[in-house]
């Protein structure tokens, strides 16, 4: 049984797994917004939004600016690159290979193979 | 000898070609340079290629956006034309396996074994297993939480992460 997990990587991954938090995660990736922002494109509750954001930012997936009296959030593209990496990992990299040797296999068999 | 019982990550596909040529297309780099990328758009380019137990290859990825990614591998067995096995790293241009500094707890050494099996003289099934090699309890568990997203998917909006992300690199 693991002893002490490694914090920061699995709370990343936690933070991650919960659907709303990557749909978040993608409105603040195109733009930095306030909550009142993201609770009009998502439609979701406020103290909905705020949980999951609290989230984020625990993590430092997101970071707050302020501007005047408005509170911008944003994703920190640093935090988010183990995100990248995983998704280097084996389904999407593997699987996208395996299409790519699937359509080239067909290619190479309808236009004759390689004369050697 | 520690014995945790993991569970590898599988996928199953089937292709519409002899086994032989599929098992080539894994092993020769006039094959691999024509598909071995994550999507269509890349690049990839072979640099050394020592595909037999015990050798290594090192290739290159340039991605859509012309970001480049290296690859380094160590083959374990090549069994022609039934099993394929290697450990794939990123690496730099050199060879150097890079540590994985924005991703602490990911397993170090990640095992792939192909086991290519022949349907009929035109379809090929492989069978994909991904796992860890040896992990430390926290490598073990990482790995168990990456696969646990993996399964609820992430959807459209995750390639425009992707793209963004490269855009930052």
């Amino acid at each position: 049984m693991p002893m002490a997990r490694a914090s920061t990587t699995n709370d990343v991954f936690n933070a991650i797994g919960e659907p709303k938090r990557r749909a978040i995660l993608e409105q603040l990736v195109v733009q930095q917004m306030t909550v009142g922002e993201l609770v009009d494109a998502m439609e979701w509750p406020q103290p909905t939004v705020s949980k999951h954001l609290k989230v984020l930012r625990e993590v430092n997936l997101v970071a707050e600016t302020r501007v005047g009296r408005f509170h911008y959030y944003r994703v920190k593209p640093d935090e988010l690159r183990p995100v990248q990496e995983w998704i280097h990992q084996f389904e999407k990299y593997w699987g996208g290979a395996l299409e790519q040797l699937d359509s080239y296999l067909i290619d190479i068999q309808n236009n004759g193979e390689k004369s050697d | 000898m520690t014995s945790k019982s993991i569970e590898p990550s599988v996928i199953v596909c089937e292709f519409d070609a002899p086994r032989e040529l599929v098992f080539d297309a894994w092993t020769q780099v006039e094959h691999l340079n024509n598909w071995m990328f994550p999507m269509p758009g890349c690049q990839c380019e072979f640099v050394s290629a020592d595909i037999k137990a015990g050798g290594t290859s090192l290739h290159k990825l340039i991605m859509p956006n012309g970001s480049e990614m290296w690859l380094f591998t160590r083959y374990e067995e090549v069994s022609a034309p039934e099993k394929l096995v290697f450990l794939q790293y990123m690496s730099n241009e050199a060879g150097d396996i890079l540590p994985h500094t924005h991703m602490p707890g990911w397993p170090k050494d990640m095992v792939a074994t192909l086991h290519f099996e022949s349907l009929s003289d035109t379809k090929t099934k492989i069978t994909f297993y991904w796992e860890p090699r040896n992990p430390t309890d926290e490598e073990l568990a990482v790995f168990e939480a990456s696969r646990a997203d993996h399964h609820k998917g992430w959807g459209a909006g995750m390639d425009q992460l992707v793209a963004y992300l490269a855009g930052t690199n």
